[in-house]
């Protein structure tokens, strides 16, 4: 993608751009693929929106677009509704930021931080993305392949989602995208044990390192029950086993032919299982992001870096004893909620601490506040808000009230997108300079700033308001339910933000490619920041490094006194 | 921070004569697993004692053929970390011999928490109604 | 960047910071990801059979002769491979052809068994919908076979690689071979478990 290195190694234009091996490459395949799978979803919720705002009426512009069975006259049919929902979020999720923060930053900037020349399994790289693109599209066409897409939300809770002909392709496509991840997550492991630059002790790794470290392990090791899982219902979709399937069901008014005698309880502790580790899969890689942006712009080194590391890695730890504090009501035993009770609560502790951390940097720092520093500034706040309003909902007693109203929705929706991607967004702005040696335009930059943050809040706000006020989720007519109605209100806020939020993704769109052939040039090390990855050149050839870097310090040695510069390169001996 | 590579292989030199050995072992060993199953045992012993020889065939196989006895300690520890992060699916286990202990009836349960923890047995027998309905999967 | 980049330079380099090769290290991670997979499917197989109200004995419903059979096919073919791996550790050509030849064999005689197995169950108009204890059974024999087939597919793929002088002087053959073979051992491993399991329990 982008800028031309013309001349050296006859590679051709394919093996340079599209089945390339180089990591740098396919982290911007990553980047650009999982954009624009991030912009997919975002369509299918804007249509969502619409129906909850305005329940029975036409959607404007699009609705006769759709065939007649999906949206007659223009109004969405609750079929459709209910695929939208499913697909927004396997979407979201699986093809969106995980891709994103792990596949793209991930892929770009860890063997550069670590000072390796590559991946250590390049051609494994590329394949993980070239399994990823087909599952991606694969769960996309499933909109349009007879019996539509899957329907019964991204977490697919039998024996809903069984009956249902639109599951079959999203399982395959899960399938092949835990596979994509498992490729993904062998390779950052063995990448990072076994290839770091002479003097790069695991102590002097960056914290984006550290998160990528500990989030690969999440998902080596959650994401195949998830396979196994789906494994499962996917016999029992296609050969008719009963692994999910209660004896003696009716759907509809008939008795199922199938045997019977499984168990649906079984799918939700596999599927939460991975979704949970995932939830950290979620969030770790863009804290890093955040430290390494927070550290460079506050010039002084990070409040408690090994603190940060110790909790990330509890994070990792517990997030396996977790999960079914997203079961409290579907019950599962009760004493068994306890336990999980105390393991929700145990883990606040070290995601706490690691707010408490990024906050503490702040502290005695000459800030900087460009465009970057705004959304790592911005994710501290938005996070924070989602972080605490998960408390109730690890609780049991207040779970049971909260747990199917648009509270949670809100909450999950503070933590991912004004948290994980607001952070993402300012890793783009951040590493730009590095991927095309230009720099994305300040002015552009501010107002997607500005306007994402104030609409996600205007969108995820009255989310929280509408499920303290009871309001359920998964509804496809929220005035259907008169308990509904006295917050009926906050929903079309809620669809106008949505709006806004998509107008104000323009800028950072133009500004992305504009600035890709356009933007100010910038030179090798433009934030005059300590780490490995601006110790080459932006951007980096084939190769990354000219010789093998030698690394003789940690990650965020600022404003050393007694020296020049405040920053001190990991790679300068003095 | 690195070097040392001298090491090379030859902590694992192969030795044909342990292969033949452990090879023998294994074939005993699966018909000793065979033969317990013919002598019809009680369900609990049988299990048990499956299980025993085939734990005792695995550490074989891994230990001397896949090389892991005098392996790099970091395997050791990734092996380690995974054996950890599976023994957490011992919880949905637990959770189901739960369930299972619901379905038999509320006056099983009464009779398995006799006094003494009567707090515990009333919140058991009480997450037997809330169960009543086949099917605890929720959803709109 | 004066020379041309070649990205497999990094894969033999045995100067890691672990002292573990790239190859070795990643197979094994892998192999910890299938652990994670057959756990699942385990716990499953656990909490199916204890939430049922009525579970068959293996060796009622099932052909255990045949099993064992395969048994002995599978636990032979662990020791032909790692055989083979120590013909090359000698970089002797003829010595791990043999053995990795006789590997090869060996699993399509386990497919081959298997496949009757299967036969015989399907004409009596046994499946995988047929009850829970089959759904499993099919499920687990079924994604061991898979792996199986991937495991041939590797060995044969080592097997003409060995025709080649040229990878005999590669130090990252003898790597693949411990490799495939470190696969092998695990797909073994599964099955002394699957066996007792599903047939004699």
């Amino acid at each position: 993608m982008a800028h031309d290195n013309h001349g050296h190694h006859e590679l051709s234009f394919t093996e340079r751009y599209v089945f390339s091996v180089d990591h740098k490459v396919i982290g911007l395949q990553y980047l650009i693929t999982s954009f624009l799978f991030l912009l997919v979803g975002f369509a299918l919720m804007g249509l969502m929106r619409w129906q909850l705002a305005f329940p029975g009426s036409p959607i404007p512009f699009f609705g006769h677009l759709f065939p007649a069975d999906l949206a007659p006259n223009g109004v969405m049919s609750g079929e459709f509704y209910n695929s939208l929902g499913a697909m927004h979020g396997t979407i979201m999720v699986f093809l969106g930021v995980v891709p994103l923060a792990v596949g793209a930053y991930g892929n770009y900037v860890l063997p550069l931080q670590i000072g390796a020349p590559d991946m250590a399994f390049p051609r494994m790289n590329m394949m993980s993305y070239w399994t990823y693109l087909p599952g991606g599209l694969l769960m996309l066409s499933s909109f349009l392949m007879p019996g539509g897409a899957a329907q019964s939300g991204w977490t697919s809770y039998p024996p809903l989602s069984i009956i249902n002909p639109g599951q079959t392709v999203w399982l395959l496509s899960m399938v092949i995208l835990i596979t994509s991840s498992l490729l993904g997550a062998i390779n950052f492991l063995v990448t990072t044990i076994n290839m770091r630059a002479p003097g790069m002790s695991l102590w002097r790794m960056p914290v984006f390192c550290w998160a990528q470290f500990v989030t690969s392990v999440l998902l080596l090791l959650a994401f195949p029950p998830l396979e196994a899982a789906s494994v499962l219902q996917l016999m029992d979709r296609v050969f008719h086993t009963s692994f999910y399937l209660p004896k003696d069901l009716v759907i509809l008014g008939k008795a199922y032919a199938g045997s019977g005698g499984g168990q649906p309880l079984l799918w939700q502790h596999l599927f939460w299982f991975l979704a949970h580790p995932e939830v950290y899969v979620l969030v770790l890689p863009p804290m890093g992001i955040v430290a390494e942006i927070i550290a460079n712009n506050t010039r002084k080194p990070l409040h408690g870096y090994k603190t940060m590391v110790f909790s990330m890695i509890a994070i990792g730890v517990m997030s396996f004893m977790v999960w079914a504090h997203h079961m409290f009501i579907s019950g599962m035993s009760a004493s068994l909620s306890n336990f999980f009770l105390v393991t929700t609560m145990i883990i606040s502790v070290p995601s706490v601490a690691l707010m408490t951390c990024l906050v503490f940097s702040l502290k005695g720092g000459s800030i900087r506040f460009n465009v970057p520093m705004l959304f790592a500034l911005a994710f501290i706040p938005l996070f924070a808000i989602g972080g605490l309003t998960g408390l109730p909902l690890g609780l049991t007693v207040t779970d049971i009230y909260l747990h199917d109203t648009y509270y949670v929705i809100g909450h999950f929706h503070f933590v991912v997108v004004s948290g994980s991607i607001i952070a993402l967004m300012g890793g783009t702005y951040y590493w730009f300079p590095k991927w095309y040696g230009r720099k994305m335009n300040d002015k552009l930059g501010l107002i997607h700033f500005w306007g994402s943050v104030i609409t996600m809040c205007g969108i995820f706000g009255p989310m929280l308001f509408m499920g303290l006020g009871g309001a359920s989720r998964r509804l496809y007519d929220p005035t259907a339910q008169l308990h509904n109605l006295p917050v009926q209100g906050w929903n079309v806020v809620a669809t106008y933000s949505a709006y806004l939020l998509a107008l104000f993704q323009i800028p950072f769109i133009y500004n992305f490619f504009n600035s890709m052939w356009r933007g100010e040039k910038t030179p090798e090390n433009p934030w005059q920041a300590t780490t490995l990855e601006w110790a080459c050149p932006s951007p980096p050839p084939h190769g990354n490094f000219e010789k093998t870097p030698t690394v003789y310090r940690g990650p965020y040695e600022y404003s050393v006194p007694g020296r020049k510069t405040d920053f001190w390169m990991q790679t300068d001996k003095n | 921070m690195s070097k040392n590579n001298d090491s090379r292989h030859d902590e694992h030199r192969p030795d044909v004569g342990l292969y033949v050995k452990v090879f023998l072992a294994l074939m005993v060993l699966t018909l000793i697993t065979v033969a317990i199953s013919k002598i019809h045992l009680p369900r609990p012993q049988a299990i048990a004692l499956g299980l025993f020889v085939a734990l005792i065939k695995a550490s074989l196989v891994g230990a001397l053929f896949m090389h892991l006895w005098g392996e790099n300690k970091l395997i050791h520890k990734a092996l380690f970390i995974t054996v950890g992060f599976g023994a957490v699916l011992i919880l949905p286990i637990i959770d189901f011999v739960m369930v299972s202990r619901r379905i038999t009836s509320p006056a099983d349960v009464a009779a398995q928490h006799p006094g003494g923890h009567g707090g515990h047995a009333e919140a058991v027998s009480e997450s037997v109604k809330l169960d009543a309905p086949a099917v605890p999967a929720k959803g709109h | 960047m004066s020379q041309t980049y070649n990205p497999t330079a990094f894969m033999n380099n045995a100067d890691t910071h672990s002292g573990v090769t790239n190859a070795k290290l990643g197979v094994w991670l892998f192999l910890a990801s299938e652990i994670m997979l057959f756990a699942t499917l385990f716990t499953s197989y656990i909490v199916l059979r204890m939430a049922s109200s009525s579970w068959p004995w293996g060796w009622d419903v099932l052909n255990v002769p045949l099993a064992t059979l395969n048994t002995v096919i599978l636990i032979t073919s662990s020791v032909t491979i790692v055989m083979a791996y120590a013909k090359a550790y000698d970089k002797d050509k003829a010595g791990f052809q043999k053995w990795m030849a006789a590997t090869i064999l060996l699993s399509l005689g386990f497919l081959v068994v298997k496949a009757f197995e299967y036969g015989a169950e399907f004409k009596l108009g046994i499946g995988p919908h047929t009850s829970v204890f089959y759904a499993i059974y099919f499920t687990m024999t079924g994604l061991h076979g898979i792996h199986i087939l991937g495991g041939i597919a590797v060995n044969a793929g080592l097997l003409y690689m060995s025709s080649v002088t040229e990878h005999w002087e590669n130090p990252l053959f003898l790597g693949r071979v411990e490799g495939a073979g470190l696969y092998w051992h695990f797909v073994d491993i599964v099955w002394i478990f699957l066996f007792p399991a599903l047939y004699l329990l």
